[in-house]
């Protein structure tokens, strides 16, 4: 996909990196969610810290022609923080598994953000004015003396130095017996879901003591237990549809008008199993880790340890294409259920026109696919190619034999450096890829 | 690493077949039985993880009763009385098609080229591994309320002064459920041990081929004895009784060991 230019193949750039150089790592640095905003001015990370970062894109200006759209950081705030719940005698972790932009109606951009236990909406704003000139207090605050005031003004409003602030407006709570995975607003802009292990609720984003629940797969006896919810998404354009993926591989479409409890769904996804590949870790490995409608609203992506599918949503018996992440992994599933990387939940993203998808692996590396093309590409996020406009250069894994020069072979693989979290900017080929607590942003060179 | 069913060929000629799959059933057993144990501990596991580790457990365990049942059932048909129905392990329609049937048909095709000895020490093994998983799993499932089985319900509603429109089951939410991860009615289980006839463990077969397992290693799956309950004092009454019903447990485990590993 990169180097022969020409067509529609991308060539990958480095533009930035955000985050601490350190090789010691503070857990709470580590990023858990990134998330551009609808227009992609926006950029968004939240941490295991339980804070949320706000990076910017630059207005590009004639004078710096090379530094297109660079994005700086505009608004830091803490959104979570650790809570001990005393009836169950619990610690509820700080840090943040999703953030949801809304679209912007204003002048003022909102945003949801979700831990383990609550939804928190937060509104950024910018103050660049200040009124001068009260009547009743000096300009340090201090009230004045009555009698000192001998004629009335009217307070002028003068310019200051850009002011961002970020104030919560909402907070859901106590709606969440086990841990949030998924928010999703709908595309009504008035709703959104959030999505637990066990069931999924319904808000209004103006009502907070109140939430409808629409689905909930618990079992009388918990014994029973053998499906939890793995992720859920409203549909991009009908408000009345969603989806939520289970730990069994499967996937189910519910429409809303159907029935006030949509523990029936409308379509279920799932795909046959291959007797020949079958294995202990069969099930573990078919778990979905994300689902993500297209922006058509035609497909939908899911995410499974090894491979990431495309579903049209006309078919529910197979998907339509399959993209194998990292098979080479296939044979070391023992050793990955040993040290729990077979649990890790990548999560995947489309493309602004849909025609590609990406998503992350090991050892940095993050795979990209062109649905049209066919072709895949493997490339590494790493401070070593963060020369500035540096050109990407593809990896490969090399599985058996004789290595090549550049080749890494599987285990040489550093497990502990996983790409869980990328984004693609919704209109332009710009991605940003979270490598544990550096944020990577690339850019398409032909742009 | 992938478990698939190997054909066993004639004795003598690739030995490793059999036991390539029971290191391999041995290493799921063991990583999944430590993960349980871990699980065990926290206050509150991760519930996705948690039903994962119990669906691979309760495959382990359903792998190896289908060996044992596909042994058994060639092994001394005289013998043996007919096993009684297993109930469901897991719910209706979930159950997919066994890992190593094939291979089970294989083993029935060739079992006139195997030794007695080999069957004896394979199904005792299995029934070993057996006892293993069930006693683990009830060890879970202890009178123990101060430990968190990791599906027990989380949920104390009423408490909230959120109202949900679905108020369904809130009644029965509160009661403390503890989990057993596919352990079926304990009943079933003794009754399918204790129909193993005994004289299948006769001291002179030699059974420690082709198996590794050793008491050490058995006794290391039995609940620990030294685990420390919470500081509350209900709470070390309780621990107390389930130290004695596990010691119990333990003296039932180490008679089956001494007859069937006779000391040297």
């Amino acid at each position: 996909m990169a180097g022969v230019g020409g067509g529609n193949d991308f060539q990958w750039c480095f533009s930035q990196v955000k985050g601490a150089i350190d090789e010691d790592v503070a857990e709470a640095d580590i990023i858990s969610t990134v998330e551009f905003n609808y227009s992609g001015e926006l950029l968004a990370t939240g941490d295991k810290g339980g804070r949320v970062v706000i990076f910017q894109r630059e207005q590009e200006s004639k004078n710096r022609p090379l530094s297109r759209g660079e994005y700086n950081v505009y608004s830091t705030f803490q959104s979570h923080e650790p809570e001990f719940d005393y009836l169950k005698s619990l610690e509820i972790e700080e840090k943040i598994n999703k953030i949801r932009w809304l679209p912007q109606q204003n002048a003022a951009h909102f945003l949801l953000s979700a831990n383990d236990k609550t939804i928190k909406l937060w509104k950024i704003s910018e103050r660049d004015k200040r009124a001068e000139g009260y009547n009743l207090k000096d300009e340090d605050g201090r009230l004045r003396d009555q009698f000192r005031i001998t004629t009335l003004r009217v307070p002028v409003l003068m310019p200051m130095d850009l002011m961002v602030e970020a104030s919560p407006r909402r907070i859901f709570a106590n709606a969440h017996t086990y841990h949030i995975n998924s928010i999703s607003v709908n595309s009504d802009y008035e709703t959104y879901l959030s999505a637990d292990d066990l069931r999924i609720n319904l808000w209004h984003l103006e009502i907070t003591d109140r939430s409808f629940n629409i689905v909930d797969i618990k079992p009388a006896n918990m014994e029973e237990l053998t499906e939890v919810i793995t992720a859920a998404e409203c549909h991009p354009h009908q408000c009345n549809v969603f989806v939520y993926s289970s730990s069994k591989g499967t996937i189910r479409l519910c429409d809303m008008r159907s029935a006030a409890l949509c523990d029936r769904h409308s379509k279920f996804f799932e795909e046959p199993e291959d007797p020949s590949s079958r294995s202990f870790f069969s099930e573990i490995i078919s778990s979905i880790s994300d689902v993500k409608f297209s922006h058509s609203g035609r497909y939908m992506m899911t995410r499974d340890y090894l491979s990431v599918k495309v579903w049209d949503l006309n078919m529910e018996n197979r998907p339509v294409e399959t993209y194998q992440v990292h098979e080479y992994l296939r044979s070391k599933l023992c050793s990955l259920y040993e040290n729990d990387c077979i649990f890790d939940k990548f999560e995947c993203c489309w493309s602004g026109s849909d025609s590609a998808i990406m998503t992350g692996s090991y050892n940095n590396f993050f795979r990209m696919f062109d649905r049209n093309t066919r072709r895949d590409i493997t490339l590494e996020a790493s401070r070593e190619n963060s020369k500035p406009r540096a050109m990407l250069k593809p990896r490969k894994v090399c599985t058996g034999g004789k290595r090549k020069k550049d080749e890494i072979s599987v285990d040489s693989l550093d497990f502990n450096k996983k790409i869980l979290h990328t984004a693609w900017h919704p209109k332009e080929n710009v991605i940003a890829v979270a490598a544990t607590n550096n944020l990577y942003i690339f850019q398409d060179k032909i742009n | 690493m992938v478990a698939k069913g190997q054909k066993r060929k004639l004795h003598g000629e690739d030995e490793g077949g059999g036991s390539a799959w029971e290191s391999q059933l041995q290493s799921v057993l063991d990583i999944s039985m430590d993960k349980f144990h871990r699980d065990q501990a926290l206050v509150e596991p991760c519930l996705l993880r948690s039903v994962l580790i119990n669906n691979t457990l309760r495959q382990v365990q359903s792998e190896v009763r289908a060996q044992v049942e596909s042994l058994s059932a060639v092994n001394i048909p005289t013998k043996l009385k007919p096993e009684p129905d297993f109930p469901q392990l897991s719910p209706p329609a979930e159950h997919n098609a066994p890992l190593f049937s094939a291979n089970a048909e294989n083993t029935e095709d060739e079992f006139m080229a195997w030794t007695s000895e080999e069957d004896f020490s394979l199904s005792s093994a299995i029934s070993a591994i057996l006892k293993d998983l069930d006693t683990v799993i009830d060890a879970g499932q202890g009178p123990c309320a101060s430990q968190r089985a990791p599906l027990s319900s989380l949920e104390n509603l009423t408490q909230y002064p959120l109202r949900t429109e679905r108020t369904s089951d809130i009644a029965s939410s509160i009661k403390t459920e503890v989990m057993s991860p596919g352990c079926p009615q304990d009943g079933a289980l003794d009754k399918f041990l204790l129909d193993i006839d005994a004289s299948v463990f006769e001291p002179e077969v030699n059974l420690l081929q082709g198996f590794s397992v050793t008491a050490d290693d058995l006794v290391k799956y039995l609940p620990s004895l030294s685990k420390s309950p919470s500081a509350s004092s209900s709470s070390s009454l309780v621990s107390h009784s389930q130290a004695t019903w596990e010691i119990q447990e333990l003296e039932h485990v180490m008679d089956i060991l001494m007859r069937t590993y006779p000391q040297s």
